[in-house]
C-alpha cells in the first residue's frame, strides 16, 4: 500500500516540477499555439500555390500548352519531394533569409508553405487527370473556354475527389512542423524539450507533447472520416 | 451550311478520314452509319473541331473554322450543339443547373432568362419533374433527352449527335429517337452518326456510308436501302438489316 502511495507522491511531485511550477505547461500552450498559427498559414499557402501549379500541370498534360512553366513547375516538384524539409527549412532561415532580419515564424510559414504546395499540386493534378475527358468536351461543346470549364465544370468535381486526400496531407504537415525548432522558434516540441531541459525530467514533458499531437490528428482524422461518409453519401444520391 | 474539303485526320500512323469533301446544308438531315472504325465518329468530331483535322478545310456559313484562333471557335461552338454516345452530363449540378451553366456563364442570358428556357426545355423532352434532381438519379434514356435538352438551351443551328443511343439499355432507345424525330420535324439542321436503320430510314433526307475513311456511297434512304451499288454497302447492309 505504502508503495503505490509512494508512487503516486513521486508522480505527483514531478507532474508538478514539469508543468505546474513557474508556470512551466505555458511552454506547451505557447509551442501549441505557434504550431496551429505554423501550420494553418502554411496551409493557406500551399492550397493557393499547389492549385496553381496543379493547374500549370494539368494544362500541359492536356493541350501541350504552358510548356516553359510546366518545366519549372516539375523541377520545382522534383526538387521540394526530394529533399526533406529539415533541410529546406534550413536553407530558406540561413541561406535565402541569411541576410535579414525577419520573423521566424514567417520563414516557418514560408518554408512549410512551399513544401506543402508540392504535394498539393499532385493531389489536385491527380483529381484533374481523373475526370473524364468526355466533361472537358461537353464543357468545350457548348462554347465554354478552356478557363470556364476548368472552373465551372472541371475543378468542383476534381475538388471533391481529392478533399479526404488533401485533408490528410495537411495532418502531415501539422506534424512536419515538429522540426520548426531546428531554426529556434519554441513550437510544441520544442516547447516540451525545454521543460526537459529545465527539469531534467524526459518522461512526462515528452509524453505530454506527444499526447496532444496524437488528440490533434485524432480529431482530424475523426473530420476526415466524417467528411468521406458525407461525400460518399452524396454520390448515391 | 457546312462545306468540308479535302479533310484528313491521322491519329499517329493511323490514316482514320481520307480527303472527304461534302456539304451540309441547312435545314437537311443527314444520318451517317458504317461499320466500327470507318471514321464516322471521327468526321463527326471534326465538324465542330473536338478533333483537329490533319489537313484539309471545314467552312461553316463561308469561314474556315480550321484556321480560327481558339476564341473564334469557341464563338462556332455554340452554334453547333453536340451530343455524346455517353451523355456527359455535369455529374455535381442539378438538372436544371446542366441546362443553363452555358448560357449563362457565357453571358447570353440572365439566370432568370436561362431558369425559363430550361423549363420550357424540360417540358419539351418531358423531364419537367427532374430539374431539381441530379444526372446521377436519372435513368440513361433520362440522361440523353437532359442532354439533348442542354444543347438545345444554346439554340443552335446545328446538332450533331455522336451515337446518341449506343450506350442505352434497348428499352430507353425510342425516347431518345423520338425525341431526335421531334427535332428533325422541327426543322433542325442534324448530322447523326448511328446504328439505328430504322431511324436513318425515317428521318434522314440524306443516308451517307462510311468505311475506312472514305464516304463510300449515300443517297436518300428509301435508294440507299433498296438499291445499295458498291459491294462494301451490299454487304453493310446484308449484315445489319
Amino acid at each position: 500500500m505504502d508503495f503505490i502511495m509512494q508512487g503516486f507522491a513521486d508522480f505527483g511531485e514531478k507532474f508538478y516540477d514539469n508543468f505546474i511550477k513557474d508556470a512551466r505547461w505555458q511552454y506547451l500552450t505557447d509551442g501549441l499555439a505557434n504550431t496551429l498559427i505554423i501550420t494553418f498559414l502554411s496551409i493557406i499557402i500551399g492550397l493557393i500555390l499547389g492549385f496553381l501549379i496543379a493547374i500549370v500541370r494539368s494544362t500541359h498534360d492536356k493541350t501541350g500548352k504552358l510548356g516553359f512553366l510546366n518545366v519549372i513547375a516539375k523541377l520545382y516538384l522534383t526538387v521540394i519531394r526530394g529533399t526533406p524539409v529539415v533541410v529546406q527549412l534550413l536553407i530558406i532561415y540561413f541561406v535565402i533569409f541569411g541576410s535579414f532580419d525577419i520573423d521566424k515564424l514567417i520563414v516557418a510559414v514560408i518554408a512549410f508553405g512551399l513544401n506543402s504546395a508540392a504535394y498539393v499540386a499532385e493531389i489536385v493534378r491527380s483529381g484533374i487527370m481523373s475526370i473524364d475527358n468526355g466533361q472537358f468536351e461537353a464543357g468545350s461543346s457548348l462554347g465554354l473556354g478552356y478557363i470556364q470549364t476548368m472552373i465551372y465544370i472541371i475543378l468542383p468535381q476534381a475538388l471533391k475527389n481529392v478533399l479526404p486526400a488533401l485533408a490528410n496531407e495537411f495532418i502531415v504537415l501539422l506534424k512536419e512542423t515538429s522540426v520548426s525548432g531546428y531554426i529556434a522558434i519554441s513550437d510544441l516540441t520544442k516547447g516540451g524539450d525545454i521543460i526537459r531541459s529545465l527539469t531534467y525530467e524526459a518522461f512526462l514533458p515528452l509524453i505530454a507533447v506527444a499526447v496532444i499531437y496524437l488528440v490533434m490528428v485524432m480529431f482530424l482524422s475523426f473530420l476526415v472520416t466524417k467528411l468521406e461518409r458525407r461525400l460518399a453519401k452524396n454520390d448515391k444520391r | 451550311m457546312i462545306n468540308v474539303n479535302n479533310l484528313n485526320k491521322s491519329f499517329n500512323e493511323l490514316h482514320v478520314l481520307k480527303n472527304i469533301t461534302e456539304t451540309i446544308e441547312k435545314g437537311e438531315k443527314v444520318v451517317i452509319v458504317g461499320p466500327s472504325g470507318s471514321g464516322k465518329s471521327t468526321f463527326l468530331r471534326c465538324l465542330n473541331l473536338m478533333e483537329r483535322p490533319t489537313s484539309g478545310e471545314i467552312f461553316v456559313d463561308g469561314v474556315d473554322i480550321t484556321r480560327l484562333p481558339e476564341k473564334e471557335v469557341n464563338l462556332i461552338r455554340r452554334r453547333m450543339g453536340m451530343v455524346f454516345q455517353h451523355f456527359n452530363l455535369f455529374p455535381h449540378l442539378t438538372i436544371k443547373k446542366n441546362i443553363t451553366l452555358a448560357p449563362v456563364k457565357l453571358k447570353l442570358m440572365t439566370q432568370e432568362e436561362a431558369d425559363r428556357v430550361a423549363e420550357e426545355l424540360l417540358a419539351k423532352v418531358g423531364l419537367s419533374d427532374k430539374a431539381e434532381q441530379y444526372p446521377n438519379q436519372l435513368s440513361g434514356g433520362q440522361k440523353q433527352r437532359i442532354a439533348i435538352a442542354r444543347s438545345l438551351a444554346m439554340n443552335p443551328e446545328i446538332m450533331l449527335f455522336d451515337e446518341p443511343t449506343s450506350a442505352l439499355d434497348p428499352e430507353m432507345v425510342g425516347e431518345v429517337l423520338n425525341l431526335m424525330k421531334e427535332l428533325a420535324d422541327d426543322g433542325m439542321t442534324m448530322v447523326v452518326v448511328t446504328h439505328e436503320m430504322g431511324f436513318a430510314r425515317e428521318v434522314a433526307s440524306r443516308v451517307m456510308f462510311m468505311d475506312e475513311g472514305m464516304i463510300v456511297e449515300q443517297n436518300t434512304p428509301a435508294e440507299f436501302f433498296a438499291n445499295p451499288r458498291s459491294p462494301r454497302l451490299k454487304e453493310f447492309l446484308s449484315k445489319v438489316l
